[in-house]
């Protein structure tokens, strides 16, 4: 018999032979003997102790949205486990590959009520894409390998693990193998020729076409594709909100993001287009507006890895399934060379008024309190359109998405699908520990911040240089813009007292600026920017600012709100 | 009515999550029945609910989305089912020369 290791430490070894290098946790009474294990591994493998496992799993994504690899979270059994449920739901919707690995107690007490014991296979197997209860030591390295292979294959997510003190006592050997093979799961399926065949026939037929891509494409590492097939094809496209960064800003025939609050041209484009081509996205609500007459007088192609996502929501004319790059690259060798000028500015007038109308009053205003897209863009200025930019949810989110600006693919991390406050602050910090070269800003509101503002501590105990713009209205804005515009006015339980960010920022130890004047905006960001470390500006910020444009809920895309009582037309 | 057919390799918790597909969606589950299936370590499920077309196939997809689920079916109750076993029975010979 070769050398025996605890599972604990096997979990280990094989966490560092599936290619980790950094952790996010925080230890209790069920994985302490990981814990004790980890102490072995100083130097290896980098653990970062957040301040609740919340902010563990966020960061685990954040982690995971910069690098691409599967972020890692190790928490105790229990309230440790709940606590990154949030977290567990959120990467799911938002296609996240992020392995957790919970403790859990001991094989004879499972079901017995024990301290600490709660049944998490039963509450995270509806909301992850894989959970796995390890229960005997040899079963670990296996297990690790499977969950590093799922999470990051197809389309990814999170894989949760549940490891009992059994097996992380217990002894086996080690060995691992990776997983490249399940018989029950074919994350890599190809395209067929025929649908290859019928799009290219559809679309070298389309006289106004429209490609709408979502974060498929940075997850197939798809960008160049898609540059190359648009330069083909001539087709204008467009992004969802996860999809930004990965067409760079400046590109020609980018179109801007769809949406709710998305750009004007494109939504009018997506309502005149005769064909639709969906790639790597899938339909949100946010997306579609009411779903019925989304598109409705289009043809649509669907590109997607994920069978159940085609004709999910909208029903479409055809579904591709199959990885993003690798059909995106089969239907550029088949399209025709062609160009649409009269068809891009047939949305000429929707970006005039977006751009006279929304755009410059909110990001250059002349005169009042400073406004959410006007620090947005001062600093997108300030970092030459290069950052990894974070967000949390809420205005913050919506008017960073709309006047951030890229150069460069997997720069825009925020919770879409499931919308989570309080993913922002430690999502950054996970961002910002994958991508240390890079500047990592965060967006964020009062009320998110307050949400997981206990990874301050975190942020000064690793020093994670992080740049927070706090977008300070003292409203939990978003709720009061929808009570403003659809609930008559009543503003009930949005307004929020604040507390003295300075101070709270001094008692962590973290860089400080608070800005409120127009003129001190542009020094305050360079400040920020220039700081060593991380670094919290306060810009307060008109407290009733509104974003716009917008698409009221369930409603057609061309129904769009300039202002509150200004609706946009498309005839002249 | 539709039956909803599913084989699976065997997995604690599958059971469970596979019903929460129905349960997310409002849809009652009438009658389930477990047993091993006639390829050897495969589980089958059968599901009898009360649904729509759409409904039934969209929860097939989901179902099929299970890392452990090898293949989900649905029919109607009045109908035969007679291309299941052959197949699961050529995607398993597939499967097994993939691996080799």
């Amino acid at each position: 018999m070769g050398q025996q290791y605890t599972g604990a430490e096997i979990l280990l070894k094989a966490l560092l032979d599936a290619g980790v290098d950094t952790v996010f946790g925080y230890p209790g009474g069920s994985i302490i003997k990981v814990y004790d294990e980890l102490s072995k591994y100083q130097g290896k493998l980098r653990h970062i102790l957040v301040r609740h496992e919340q902010g563990a799993i966020h960061a685990a994504q954040g982690y995971a949205r910069a690098s691409g690899k599967p972020g890692v979270v190790i928490v105790t059994s229990g309230p440790g486990a709940t606590n990154v449920i949030t977290g567990v739901a959120d990467a799911m919707i938002d296609s996240t590959p992020v392995v957790v690995i919970t403790g859990q107690v001991g094989n004879a007490s499972l079901g017995t009520d024990a301290f600490q014991e709660t049944d998490v296979i039963g509450m995270t197997g509806p909301i992850d894409k894989w959970t796995f209860q390890i229960r005997r030591p040899e079963d670990v390295a296996p297990a690790v390998a499977k969950a590093f292979y799922i999470a990051s294959s197809g389309r990814p997510g999170p894989v949760v693990l549940d490891f009992t003190k059994d097996a992380q006592t217990g002894l086996a050997g080690y060995e691992f193998r990776k997983c490249s093979f399940i018989r029950s799961y074919d994350p890599h399926p190809e395209a067929s020729e025929e649908a290859l065949d019928r799009a290219a026939e559809m679309i070298n037929d389309a006289r106004k076409p429209l490609l709408v891509f979502g974060q498929g494409v940075a997850i197939s590492h798809a960008e160049g594709a898609l540059d190359a097939f648009l330069r083909k094809s001539g087709i204008p496209a467009a992004s969802t909100m996860l999809g930004l960064s990965s067409l760079p800003s400046a590109n020609p025939l980018y179109m801007g993001m769809v949406g709710m609050h998305g750009n004007m041209a494109p939504n009018i484009l997506t309502c005149n287009c005769d064909l639709l081509i969906a790639v790597g996205m899938r339909f949100s609500d946010r997306v579609t507006g009411h779903t019925p007459s989304y598109a409705a007088q289009a043809r649509k192609i669907h590109i997607d890895i994920d069978e159940s996502e085609i004709g999910k929501i909208v029903p479409v004319d055809l579904g591709i399934l199959g990885d993003a790059r690798e059909v995106l690259e089969a239907l550029t060798a088949r399209v025709h060379t062609a160009s649409y000028p009269e068809w891009i500015a047939s949305a000429d007038r929707a970006r005039e008024v977006e751009r006279t109308r929304v755009a410059l009053p909110e990001t250059a205003p002349a005169e009042g309190p400073v406004k959410m897209g006007e620090v947005v863009a001062e600093v997108m200025r300030a970092v030459g359109d290069d950052a990894i930019v974070v967000t949390d949810v809420g205005q913050n989110q919506l008017i960073s998405a709309r006047y951030s600006r890229f150069v460069r693919s997997r720069s825009f991390i925020s919770s879409g699908g499931l919308g989570t406050m309080g993913f922002g602050l430690p999502a950054a910090m996970g961002a910002k520990l994958a991508v240390p070269g890079r500047q990592v800003c965060l967006f964020v509101g009062d009320g998110g911040l307050q949400m997981t503002i206990q990874e301050l501590g975190t942020i000064m105990q690793d020093r994670i240089g992080v740049k927070i713009i706090l977008l300070d209205n003292n409203w939990l804005g978003n709720v009061r813009q929808w009570q403003e515009l659809f609930f008559g006015g009543r503003y009930s339980c949005t307004r929020m007292l604040n507390p003295d960010y300075g101070l709270i920022a001094a008692a962590y130890g973290i860089g400080f600026r608070a800005v409120s004047e127009r003129a001190e905006l542009s020094s305050a960001v360079l400040e920020m920017l220039d700081s060593e470390g991380p670094f919290l500006l306060d810009a307060r910020v008109l407290e009733e600012g509104m974003v716009y444009p917008m698409i009221p809920p369930m409603k057609p895309l061309d129904r769009i709100m300039v202002s509150k009582d200004e609706w946009y037309s498309d005839g002249e | 009515m539709y039956i909803i057919s599913v084989y699976s390799e065997n997995q604690v918790g599958l059971l469970s999550s596979i019903s929460q597909i129905f349960t997310r969606r409002n849809i009652n589950i009438e009658s389930l029945t477990v047993f091993p299936s006639e390829f050897p370590g495969v589980h089958h499920f059968t599901f009898r609910v009360v649904t729509d077309e759409f409904s039934a196939s969209q929860v097939v997809k989901f179902i099929e989305k299970k890392v452990e689920v090898l293949r989900a079916y649905w029919y109607e109750s009045n109908s035969v089912s007679a291309g299941e076993h052959d197949d699961l029975s050529a995607y398993l010979i597939e499967k097994d020369k993939t691996q080799k």
